[in-house]
């Protein structure tokens, strides 16, 4: 009962510290067009609709502005939530997440809506529409399509057969989202390794490359480049962090292949010869077909330019609602042609995604003061960040280890628009982002590879890792605790190899 | 047919015992074993939100079901039957068909479980999902139940269940393949109910003598179906209705005092029976009684 009540006063005080706020004079709903993403060639930003202008942009500024510091307190206690109900609280948090995300959400919300009116309710309907929406659906249609293909068959984990598998997972990340990729692999990955006695460090290594390392190429693969996406960052950029997640990627690979090889020898493994052997198959392949719909529905909502539709007062570009609407589709197609049996069998449950959605509702509308604010750069509460993150690697390095503690697409966005504020401060987002593709790329690049490469230094740094970890303890294999994971693995391994990276790229 | 061995499958709601002691009257006709199985879904241990697995609470609920296992085995053993434990995680419909199949067993007995619309979209009925897919009948008990008929509330105990049942057939394969299941029951059943219902979307327009000579074919054929029943050394009596399938087989299950309702598996194609939701789907959905379907 403690902790309803710890959770009515802190929704009292915000309400309290909301009202104390000034209220600006114009904070009606202002007129501004939606941002959705750059229309024009995914490669070319300079062809960018320069008609689609930012909801973020000038019209109302002036809330960033106005905002105090603590208005981000929810968000805070939003991530916080994420990062430490989990481990303390790990029966509660698990049956009462979505009230936890409702509560904060309404913590900001109801103030919020209270104070600043129709203003509110654009910026809340803005994100909603323009940036949960989408990201909800892609999740879901990737989780839906990949969730209908099964690789079945006897493989038998050897050092050499177990990086095979890692350099696929890694080569499909970026193309069917890290949470495919891992839920595609992760079982066959197991039953591979079923004879093996030491086999955590394998699993780490898997959520190291497979559930975020790989998933750095495409707007497809990690969600804050999808967020990245969904605010301009041409579809094709994302390509320009290949020497990156290379570099990271062959140097785990090496470091795996040492280790596995010296455990394989160490335990004396050998491949048990009575065991019937099936051969490999993967079934459902037609989920590859509309998986590939899905990149050509992403890639299709970058290239043409439809015009824009008003809903609820957010204009979206109506290329974005198609891309939505096809997603959904896909999703569908792939539930009615792919037999329940198949997908029993790849032990696929809607749970996941259903997380996800509730949390990220909560995420996503507890952010918007502290977006805002950033966004406002110098004349923002949050201007001493804006001035302490000068450097590319201070991008690296700040948005990487927020990013292993907090879940990395909402930080991706904080300090996508920290770099925005700091550099195109007043222009709108459809301006500054082309801008910050090229003339600052080494910062957007710094962003991305931050924020998609930390998120593997904790289970809580990406979604598909906690998706991973407990695939693998229901199997029988144990995981390091949270501590453990980050100081056993995350600092020996992977702080050197973002060491290396940051010393060489930024 | 003899349902030599069962799988009982709970989620330990109240009662629950009580079902499984119903089930034990089949000792009589040749069971031998039960396979009492508890199926904790995946999504209540596994999956925690940027947490992992709930090893512990795994160990905690698996140990509580083993706990009452091993209590109502006791009860079991006193029937002189033998029985055996199966506690799995994992999504129970899916789950209990593969225990069905790798067990082998013959009956597949579930409790009813209210279903949200959400799961309801998703899976359909629980019963029907798992009818649909098995390849041995599947048995939905129901040991007390509430139901409202003429505008009161009913409490009904199903406790004899196999004393009356009634044999509702479409003339269809599952139906006959029902009609057979039935000398499973022989030193159990009283008398054996078969009924048919002319549906009222057939009969709806149509000729007076077409009618008749329907009425006849059907009376004809349940006049069949009591003689095989008979020789079983069953005895069995027939009646014939017409109007809305559903509601004729929840009343004439009501006016005749039928013990429990025993159905073919429905020929409807997954779209309607998820959908729209076919007869059988519905009797077991609607009835207070325990409804026993033949695939």
């Amino acid at each position: 009962m403690r902790f309803p009540k710890i959770m009515a006063v802190i929704f009292f005080l915000s309400c309290v510290l909301l009202w104390s706020a000034p209220v600006p004079a114009g904070s009606h709903a202002p007129e501004t067009t939606g941002a959705g993403h750059t229309a024009g060639s995914p490669d070319n930003p300079a062809a960018a609709n320069s008609t689609e202008t930012s909801a973020h942009g000038s019209g109302h500024a002036n809330l960033g502005e106005i905002l105090p510091l603590w208005s981000c307190i929810p968000f805070a206690c939003m991530l916080l939530s994420i990062a430490l109900m989990p481990l303390l609280l790990p029966n509660f948090w698990h049956h009462h997440f979505g009230k936890v995300s409702a509560f904060w959400a309404a913590a900001l919300g109801i103030p919020f809506l209270w104070i600043f009116k129709g203003g509110a309710l654009y910026e809340i309907l803005h994100i909603i529409l323009v940036d949960y929406v989408p990201f909800i659906i892609l999740l879901w249609s990737l989780y839906t399509v990949s969730g209908g293909i099964l690789l079945r068959g006897s493989l038998r984990g050897t050092p050499v057969v177990n990086t095979i598998i890692l350099i696929i997972g890694v080569i499909l990340a970026s193309w069917m989202g890290t949470t495919g990729a891992a839920m595609l692999l992760i079982r066959p990955f197991l039953r591979a390794n079923n004879y093996r006695k030491n086999r955590t460090f394998m699993v780490v290594f898997f959520i190291f490359l497979v559930a975020n390392v790989g998933g750095s190429l495409t707007p497809l693969g990690d969600p804050p480049l999808f967020l990245g996406y969904l605010h301009g960052v041409t579809f094709f950029w994302t390509f320009k962090i290949m020497p990156h997640m290379l570099m990271v990627s062959v140097l785990l690979l090496i470091i795996y292949f040492f280790l596995d090889t010296y455990h394989y020898r160490k335990e004396g493994a050998s491949v048990p010869k009575e065991e019937a052997k099936e051969p490999l198959k993967i079934e459902g392949t037609y989920n590859f077909l509309f998986l590939g719909g899905v990149v050509g529905a992403v890639l299709m909502s970058g290239m043409v330019d439809l015009g824009e539709i008003n809903i609820l007062g957010i204009h979206r570009a109506i290329q974005d609602w198609l891309r939505d609407g096809i997603l959904v589709l896909l999703g569908i197609a792939s539930l009615i042609a792919t037999p329940i049996k198949l997908r029993e069998d790849n032990e696929f449950t809607w749970f996941p995604i259903i997380e996800v959605a509730s949390l990220f509702i909560g995420i996503f509308v507890t952010m918007i003061p502290c977006l805002l604010i950033l966004k406002a750069g110098a004349h923002g509460d949050l201007a001493f960040l804006i001035n302490m993150v000068e450097k590319p690697y201070h991008y690296f390095w700040i948005t990487g280890t927020l990013s292993s503690f907090l879940d990395n697409a909402p930080t991706y966005l904080t300090f996508f628009n920290t770099a925005l504020g700091s550099f195109y401060s007043g222009l709108t987002e459809a301006q500054a982002v082309p801008l910050l593709m090229t003339e600052n790329a080494i910062y957007l690049k710094a962003i991305s590879t931050g924020a998609v490469f930390f998120g593997a230094c904790s289970y809580i740094g990406n979604a598909p890792n906690f998706m991973v970890r407990s695939i693998a303890e229901e199997s029988g294999t144990p995981m390091p605790s949270f501590f453990g994971y980050i100081l056993k693995y995350s600092m020996i391994f992977l702080i050197p190899t973002f060491a290396i990276v940051s010393l060489i790229f930024f | 047919m003899i349902f030599k061995k069962i799988l009982f499958h709970t989620h330990f709601r109240e009662l629950a015992l009580n079902s499984l002691k119903t089930i034990m009257e089949l000792k009589k006709v040749g069971l031998e074993s039960i396979i009492l199985t508890h199926i904790i879904p995946r999504d209540e241990v596994s999956f925690v939100p940027y947490g992992g697995y709930l090893k512990e609470t795994e160990i905690q609920m698996k140990t509580e079901a083993r706990m009452r296992f091993e209590d109502w085995q006791k009860i079991i053993a006193e029937h002189g039957i033998k029985s055996r434990i199966r506690i799995e995680v994992g999504a129970p419909n899916a789950e209990i068909l593969s225990i069905a199949e790798e067990e082998g067993v013959d009956l597949i007995v579930i409790g009813r479980k209210k279903r949200t619309l959400m799961e309801k979209v998703y899976v359909g009925s629980h019963i029907m999902d798992i009818l649909r897919r098995s390849t041995v009948p599947v048995l939905m008990s129901k040991f007390m139940v509430q139901f409202e008929w003429n505008n009161e509330q009913l409490t009904r105990t199903n406790d004899h269940i196999f004393n009356r049942p009634m044999l509702a057939t479409d003339w269809s394969q599952p139906s006959e393949n029902a009609m057979q299941s039935m000398s499973a029951l022989k030193e159990l059943a009283k008398t054996i109910l078969v009924v048919h219902v002319i549906d009222a979307k057939l009969s709806k327009g149509m000729d007076r003598d077409r009618l008749s000579s329907i009425e006849k074919e059907s009376k004809s054929r349940l006049q069949n179906y009591c003689r095989t029943i008979e020789q079983f050394g069953m005895s069995a009596e027939h009646h014939l209705s017409a109007g809305k399938t559903v509601q004729e087989l929840v009343r004439l299950s009501r006016d005749h005092k039928a013990s429990m309702i025993v159905m073919g598996k429905t020929g409807k194609d997954w779209f309607q029976e998820y959908w729209l939701g076919g007869v059988s789907h519905q009797i077991a959905e609607l009835s207070e009684l325990p409804v026993l379907l033949i695939p």
